[in-house]
Formats: C-alpha cells, sequence, structure tokens
C-alpha cells in the first residue's frame, strides 16, 4: 500500500469539528481520545495532528477507520483537513502503529471517574435511549467515556439518518444533561454517509 | 439566552449545519419537524412537532408552546419553512416576513405576476394547464423558451425550446415529470407549467440577507459554464464575480427591488439573475439560502490571515432571526468556488474513482462524494441530485474555476455493467 492508495473523506460537522474517513483501519482497539499534545505523545497521529501549525487542535479522536478532529483556530476545515489528510497518510506510513494502545489502569487501582460515568451512560442508554431510538429502527452504541466525554456510535435507522444531528443534540445530549449532568460532552463518531437504511433520507440536491 | 425555534422537515440536508450553529451561538434551541422525535417526551422543550404543510395550524401549536417557553426568532431553512417561519413570526411577533410574501417567493408564477406589476425585468411568461394541449400552445409561444414547473427546485423538470416541436416534446416531458409520486404530492402546483421566454446572458446567483427592508449582498456568484439549455443543470458558482461593478451594482438593485415588490422584508434571500446587454433580470428568487450544500462555499468575517473566522451563512441567519449581533456580514477576502459534480449519465453508480487525485488539485478543498455505491443517478431535468460537490478556494476566482474543471476532469465514474 503506498500512501496514495489511501482515501481519506472529510465530513465537516461545524466549523470545529471535523471528521474524516480513511480507507485503511488507524486503530483496532478500541476508541482513543486525546485531549492535549501530553495525552497525544506516543501516538504518531495524534502527536501529527496536534502539530498541525495554526490549527489549535485541541481534541482527537480516533476509532477503526474514523478520526474526529477538533480544533479552535479560525482556519477554515479546508485547509487544516490537507494537513490532517497528510498526517493520516505519514502515521500509517511509519513502522509504528498510529494510535498507542489505551493504557490499562493500574493493577488494583479502583475504577476511574470515567469508569463509573460510563456505567451510569450504559444504565441511562440501555433503559431510555436505545429504547426510545429503536422506534424509528434505530440503535446507538456506548463505545467509550473519556474525560467525561461520550463518544457514540449510530446505527440501523438513526445511520445517515437526515435527524441524526436532532437525535444526538436535542435527544441524547439533553437526556445526559438531564440523568448524567457530570458529562461534558458528546461525540459521534459515526460514519453517516455508510448509512443504508436511515429512518429519515435527507434530500441530496 | 433566546430561544430560537428551528423549522427542520426531516428531508432537509441542512440539519447539522443549523443545528450546530445553533450550538455554536449558545442559544436555547427548540426544533421542530412535521414526524415527531422518539425524544419528543423526554424533552419536550427542545423538540416539538408541526403540521408543516399548514402554516396557519403550525403557528397556532408554536402559540401555544410559547406562552410556555417564550421564542425570541424562528427560521425556516427551505422554501415551504420559510412559509410556516413567516406565519409563526406573525403570531409571534417576532422578527420575520410576511406570509404572503413567502408564498410568493416559493411560487414561480406568483412571483412573476407580482414582478411584472412592479416592472423588476423578468422574461415574458405565461401559466397553462398540464392537461392542456401543447400543440396548440406552441404557435403562441415566443421562442426559444422554457418550460419550468411551478415549485420544484434545483432547475428540476426545466427545459429549453427553440422551436414548436422542441416545445411539444418538452411539454410533454415535464408533463411525466409533475405525474412523477413525489410531485404530484404538492397538488396544485404540479398541474400547472410556467413557459416563459429564454432570456440570453450571463447567469448570476446572488446570496443576500434582508434587514429591516433594505438587502445587503453577501455573495454574487458568476456561474461560467453558459446555462443556455436544452437542460440547466447547475456547475460551477464563483465568488467574487468577475462581472463589471456597473453590472454588479444592477444586479443588486434588481435583486432588492424583486425582494421588495414581493414583500421579503428579513432574512436570507436566493436570486438567480441574468446579465445582457439590455441589462439585469431576475429570472427567480426565493426566501431562502442557497442550496446544494453550497453553503459550505461561504465564510464571513475576515482577519489579519485573510481567512474567514469560520462565521458560517447558518450562523449569520440565525444571529439576525434572534437580532444578535452579527460581527461583519463581509465574506472572506479570499476567491471561492463550488462545482456541482454533473451526473454524466443514467446508471447505478459503482465506484467514482479519481477523487484523491481531485483532491490534490492545488486550491482544491473538499471533494465530497454523496452518491453512493449502488444509487441510481439520473441527468437533468428528470433528475435534480448531485453525485457530488468539489469546492475551492485561492487568491483569485480565475484560479479557483481552473481548480474546480481540473479536479472534475480528475473523477471517473464507474457504472454497473448491466446498465
Amino acid at each position: 500500500m503506498t500512501p496514495g492508495d489511501i482515501r481519506i473523506s472529510a465530513e465537516p460537522i461545524d466549523s470545529g469539528r471535523c471528521k474524516f474517513l480513511v480507507s485503511e483501519q488507524l486503530h483496532g482497539g478500541g476508541v482513543r481520545r486525546f485531549a492535549s499534545r501530553d495525552e497525544a505523545q506516543g501516538s504518531p497521529l495524534a502527536e501529527a495532528i496536534f502539530a498541525i501549525p495554526g490549527a489549535d487542535v485541541v481534541e482527537v479522536i480516533v476509532s477503526g477507520n474514523l478520526v474526529t478532529v477538533v480544533k479552535q483556530s479560525p482556519a477554515p476545515w479546508p485547509v487544516v483537513g490537507k494537513a490532517v489528510g497528510q498526517a493520516i497518510r505519514a502515521a500509517l506510513a511509519g513502522d509504528r502503529p498510529a494510535v498507542a494502545a489505551k493504557p490499562a489502569p493500574a493493577a488494583g487501582a479502583s475504577a476511574t471517574a470515567d469508569d463509573v460515568l460510563y456505567e451510569r451512560v450504559a444504565d441511562l442508554f440501555d433503559q431510555q435511549v436505545n429504547p426510545m431510538v429503536a422506534r424509528h429502527g434505530g440503535r446507538v452504541e456506548l463505545i467509550d467515556v473519556q474525560d467525561a466525554v461520550v463518544m457514540v456510535r449510530m446505527a440501523g435507522g438513526c445511520q445517515g439518518c437526515g435527524m441524526a444531528d436532532v437525535t444526538l443534540r436535542q435527544g441524547i445530549e439533553a437526556m445526559l444533561h438531564q440523568h448524567v449532568p457530570e458529562v461534558r460532552g458528546v461525540v459521534d463518531i459515526t460514519d453517516h454517509a455508510a448509512g443504508s437504511n436511515p429512518y429519515f433520507a435527507a434530500a441530496k440536491k | 439566552m433566546p430561544r430560537l425555534l428551528l423549522l427542520l422537515p426531516t428531508a432537509t440536508y441542512r440539519t447539522a449545519a443549523f443545528v450546530e450553529a445553533a450550538r455554536r451561538l449558545g442559544v436555547e434551541l427548540t426544533v421542530a419537524s412535521e414526524r415527531p422525535s422518539t425524544f419528543q417526551a423526554a424533552n419536550p422543550t427542545g423538540l416539538m412537532t408541526l403540521d408543516l404543510a399548514h402554516p396557519e395550524r403550525a403557528a397556532e401549536q408554536a402559540r401555544e408552546f410559547a406562552r410556555v417557553y417564550p421564542l425570541a426568532g424562528v427560521v425556516g431553512v427551505d422554501d415551504d419553512t420559510a412559509v410556516v417561519a413567516a406565519a409563526i413570526a406573525g403570531a409571534l411577533g417576532v422578527r420575520g416576513n410576511p406570509v404572503a410574501a413567502t408564498e410568493a417567493a416559493r411560487d414561480k408564477y406568483e412571483q412573476r405576476e407580482l414582478l411584472s406589476a412592479a416592472r423588476v425585468p423578468v422574461p415574458r411568461f405565461a401559466l397553462h394547464r398540464v392537461n392542456e394541449d401543447p400543440r396548440g400552445i406552441a404557435g403562441r409561444v415566443p421562442y426559444p423558451c422554457v418550460v419550468k414547473p411551478l415549485r420544484l427546485s434545483a432547475s428540476r423538470g426545466v427545459m429549453r425550446a427553440d422551436t414548436p416541436a422542441q416545445f411539444v416534446a418538452a411539454f410533454g416531458r415535464l408533463r411525466r415529470i409533475l405525474a412523477e409520486p413525489d410531485v404530484a404530492a404538492c397538488g396544485e402546483p404540479a398541474r400547472r407549467i410556467l413557459v416563459e421566454e429564454f432570456v440570453p446572458g450571463a447567469e448570476i446567483a446572488l446570496e443576500g440577507l434582508m434587514v429591516d427592508g433594505g438587502l445587503r449582498v453577501l455573495a454574487l456568484f458568476d456561474k461560467p459554464d453558459p446555462l443556455d439549455g436544452p437542460y440547466f443543470e447547475e456547475t460551477i458558482y464563483v465568488t467574487p464575480s468577475r462581472l463589471p461593478s456597473d453590472a454588479q451594482r444592477a444586479l443588486a438593485i434588481c435583486a432588492e427591488r424583486a425582494a421588495l415588490a414581493l414583500g421579503l422584508v428579513q432574512g436570507p434571500v436566493h436570486a438567480e439573475l441574468r446579465y445582457n446587454e439590455r441589462g439585469a433580470w431576475l429570472i427567480e428568487l426565493a426566501a431562502r439560502p442557497i442550496g446544494g450544500r453550497c453553503t459550505g462555499a461561504l465564510r464571513f468575517g475576515t482577519g489579519d490571515s485573510g481567512l474567514g473566522d469560520g462565521a458560517s451563512l447558518e450562523e449569520i441567519i440565525l444571529r439576525h432571526a434572534l437580532g444578535l449581533p452579527i460581527a461583519s456580514l463581509e465574506r472572506e477576502v479570499c476567491a471561492s468556488g463550488v462545482m456541482m459534480i454533473p451526473v454524466p449519465r443514467p446508471g447505478v453508480l459503482r465506484q467514482v474513482e479519481g477523487v484523491e487525485a481531485a483532491r490534490a488539485v492545488p486550491l482544491v478543498d473538499v471533494v465530497d462524494i454523496t452518491a453512493h455505491p449502488g444509487e441510481t443517478l439520473v441527468p437533468w431535468p428528470e433528475g435534480s441530485r448531485y453525485p457530488g460537490f468539489i469546492f475551492a478556494r485561492g487568491p483569485t476566482a480565475e484560479g479557483v474555476e481552473q481548480a474546480l474543471r481540473a479536479a472534475h476532469a480528475r473523477l471517473r465514474f464507474v457504472f454497473d455493467s448491466t446498465d
């Protein structure tokens, strides 16, 4: 595989967040979220994205073949996106894994705050969120909780649904705010473009 | 923070852009659709169902809601919800357009009647029923002419005819399009056909914001590919316009006169105009922002770097609806353009090759293939869905246009061999 064989598509969510879907797997060990340059140390992909000049990247989330980048700078995604693409290609071409495995908690350590949150969020998803989206043939998977940020993946009728962002922000996020107020945010790592049976099919003009 | 009511029909492709813009503003958001969200009971202040097919009923529902949760603004995102938003704005006494103005903007015939009466330059036009015999009309039509539906968007069903024989064929073809279930569902407008003279000249798109009865031009897009028919599939939009400044002024004046003739006083407008030796002509004006995901080509506010500060068109629209301060309505300094990728031929798409090569073209920002493998692509005039979009930015409009063409030339659409 050469860097030229790697296909990357960008899916800006807003001026601060953009998903990058890569034709090759970047990280097979679940979700990794990096909220700072320090946390990115040891993961070449995240290191390179945090180092993009002028982008002011504040968060990188990697799961499978999906990279979500959060930035604070006014630089438009089309400009930053090219640098992210170069970082992805370089990381895949390197000798080391693009993303290091998530550090295991120390032996005997008690459950972390994220672990506790995970259990509460998982319970909320099981008891309330998924029964609701199931009415539209959808499913929301809790992927991980890192630094009180919940990472979800939508499936079934939710994947590619024209109203997925409404479900995420006005539904899931609102419920989390109400029932698990310690949660600081929700990140959708779904590849919506691959959704084949969305409940509401958005027009594509 | 003020509460905004955002009208999002479930079929819209604008959801994420508007919802995320509202989040950036930090406003309280209520999303209304014509079908209930499964979370509505769990979040009754953030989600509601409105009868979007009946604006007066929707306005009554919104007024009931606002008695408990006061609303500071309402925004529709397309032609139909612009009418609903106007009705709600009137019921609540918040910023908005008169209902009649948005209805006129939505209906191509009513729009031409009003514009013609106000002496805004529009093509000569006549309205016909779909069940009329086109052979009886063909002798009275000025050639070249254009046949078009009253409500469809993205130039779906719009055809040029240069001769009576072409007119008869185009009329019959549009009749078949109007009989398709998704179109026939819109009722009476699907039983009428507009026939108008073809106006030659450069076509331009104007993106604007009506502010208290005055037009603020946000962007003027050149369309460098001639739109002379027989079908009117869009391709390239590039801003800033390369037309002379007096032509640009004439186009802005024409668009403002049109908006005011319709009665539009607040909110986004998108106008399609032509410019020739006789001046500016209004082809169509809508009370909504530009479609086709093309808002992605616009960013507002400029800093020392010359880069946009990230204020999207959606954010500008929401701020205006809520009466929040808008730092700048000036578009970023650089040239920007978008190419709506043409449908190369009818068929079931297998894959698109050359995407990476297209992305590698200098100045190209994004190549977004929105068509999926297995999707049936339908060319104009029956179709209205572009298989993807190419965005580019650069120092000059010429360079941006060249980049868009170069990127498009690297794409290859592969269809199922059974087609």
